[in-house]
């Protein structure tokens, strides 16, 4: 026991730490009391002002590994499109992000009792993402003749009527990269689509300036984002469960960082004396 | 309990054992995340995309026009041989010459002058009435963040005061935007741990 001890190291006490920050909460799920921020509120008006029946466009432009803080914030937004009857076409512009995105829409499809075809579609993949969103400028159902089952998108309810961007009242990009600021340079700048987007956190700052100048219509990203959103739609999820949790580890790493510098400062100090 | 739930809570927890030390459970975990990785992409474009947009085309319908993918893709696989790698560059150029003329006028109107403009715009506005003192507070820091920081990287400027002072600046804004993304960082991180182990609590061992 003492051997295994020995091999321990203060690194591995910082894990612990933060393990046990964002374990504990869970436990306990306690639901912290927050309110929305304007960019939250400005994408749920967004989504709510449009009549029932618009097409919305969902990108899953996300990698396995950001699964985790994905989930709740598209599990949110498809709850929020399919409460609207906004028909969704769904697609990946990302490989990995293809049979998690079929999975987390059609799970939300089948908890809000919609049909597959009338109500929403999952198109799947296309590579070359350059290419597809050009594509889909010029015919979605040209470069979609089938879905991702292999089943005929001609006759599908869900996409009658869709030609290209005109008819998408918008486009939603779920994204752990900088998959929207390509959506920004073809489908935006050049067809006029209207884009908002789903992130995690890391991407916020980097695409902010794009909010800024109307490039994209509406931004939520991260555990808080999710979080807010839950909130104004009234239903639990992962966001508003984890908040707690993400408190609590972040407290917990800036006193690790606190103690780290002040325990280095001491230390420094009596080699000089 | 389902298989697909034992095996991710055995993989999560390879995956973190890492944080110990490195040791084989760890490395097992993370070859087969890359093997399966690369072999659900390899399968997906082949089903997705070489089989209905060239194979099929081609060989079943008899489409003809498919034949010049085809030989294209034929063209650029011989770069693996050495004394034939010369014949794929012209296909390389190909790609390299289409992608930059369908992407360089984009992004210019996308990122530079859309940019520029909403960086300016907001002062056409300002006699109006519709500014507040603090929106134009916020509309001057932005601007000469914007300003300092072009200045940061155009290296060969004057080495005079007035640039070193305006790029002294631009670190600051830098700084500032490193910062915040450093900040959302480790939150976004901190999310996927939560992610894990609110799947191994719940999913797994049925505590939540």
């Amino acid at each position: 026991m003492s051997k295994l001890l020995s091999t321990f190291s203060a690194r591995h006490l910082v894990f612990l730490a933060v393990l046990l920050a964002a374990t504990v909460p869970l436990l306990l799920n306690i639901r912290l009391t927050h309110t929305a921020s304007d960019e939250t509120k400005r994408f749920y008006a967004n989504i709510n002002s449009l009549p029932s029946g618009s097409v919305v466009l969902i990108s899953f432009d996300f990698e396995a590994s950001a699964f985790a803080e994905i989930k709740p914030l598209a599990d949110a937004v498809l709850r929020h499109c399919f409460r609207q009857n906004l028909r969704i076409i769904g697609l990946s512009l990302f490989a990995e992000g293809t049979a998690l995105g079929e999975q987390t829409l059609s799970r939300i499809a089948i908890e809000k009792g919609k049909t597959y075809g009338i109500d929403y579609v999952y198109l799947g993949f296309r590579p070359q993402y350059t290419s597809a969103i050009l594509a889909i400028g010029e015919s979605l159902p040209k470069e979609f003749p089938t879905d991702y089952f292999g089943a005929a998108t001609a006759a599908m309810p869900v996409l009658s009527g869709v030609i290209n961007y005109d008819q998408i009242a918008t486009v939603i990009s779920i994204t752990d990269g900088g998959m929207p600021t390509y959506w920004v340079d073809y489908a935006v700048t050049r067809y006029h689509a209207r884009l908002q987007t789903v992130l995690t956190a890391t991407m916020a700052t980097s695409l902010y300036p794009y909010v800024s100048s109307g490039q994209i219509q509406g931004l939520i990203a991260g555990l808080k984002g999710a979080a807010e959103y839950e909130l104004l739609l009234n239903e639990a999820g992962g966001g508003g469960r984890g908040l707690l949790a993400q408190s609590v580890s972040q407290i917990a790493i800036l006193a690790i960082i606190i103690v780290g510098n002040v325990v280095g400062y001491l230390g420094r100090r009596r080699k000089w004396q | 309990m389902a298989i697909a739930t034992l095996a991710a809570a055995i993989v999560t927890v390879g995956i973190f054992s890492f944080l110990y030390r490195d040791n084989p459970f760890y490395r097992a975990c993370e070859h087969l995340l890359i093997g399966l990785s690369v072999g659900f992409s390899l399968v997906l474009l082949w089903n997705s995309v070489l089989i209905p947009k060239l194979l099929q085309p081609l060989f079943v319908e008899g489409r003809l026009p498919a034949m010049i993918p085809f030989v294209l893709s034929l063209l650029m696989l011989l770069r693996l041989k050495s004394s034939l790698s010369y014949m794929s560059k012209p296909v390389l150029a190909l790609v390299i010459g289409s992608g930059a003329g369908v992407s360089i006028p984009a992004m210019f109107e996308a990122r530079v002058l859309r940019q520029i403009a909403a960086s300016v715009e907001p002062f056409g506005v300002v006699g109006d009435g519709s500014v507040s003192a603090l929106m134009l507070l916020g509309m001057l820091i932005s601007l000469v963040g914007v300003v300092t920081v072009i200045v940061y990287f155009f290296y060969t400027r004057p080495d005079t005061k007035a640039f070193n002072g305006a790029s002294q600046i631009g670190i600051y804004f830098l700084m500032v935007f490193f910062g915040a993304t450093y900040g959302y960082t480790v939150t976004s991180r901190l999310t996927l741990l939560i992610g894990r182990i609110e799947f191994l609590l719940g999913d797994f061992l049925h505590l939540l």
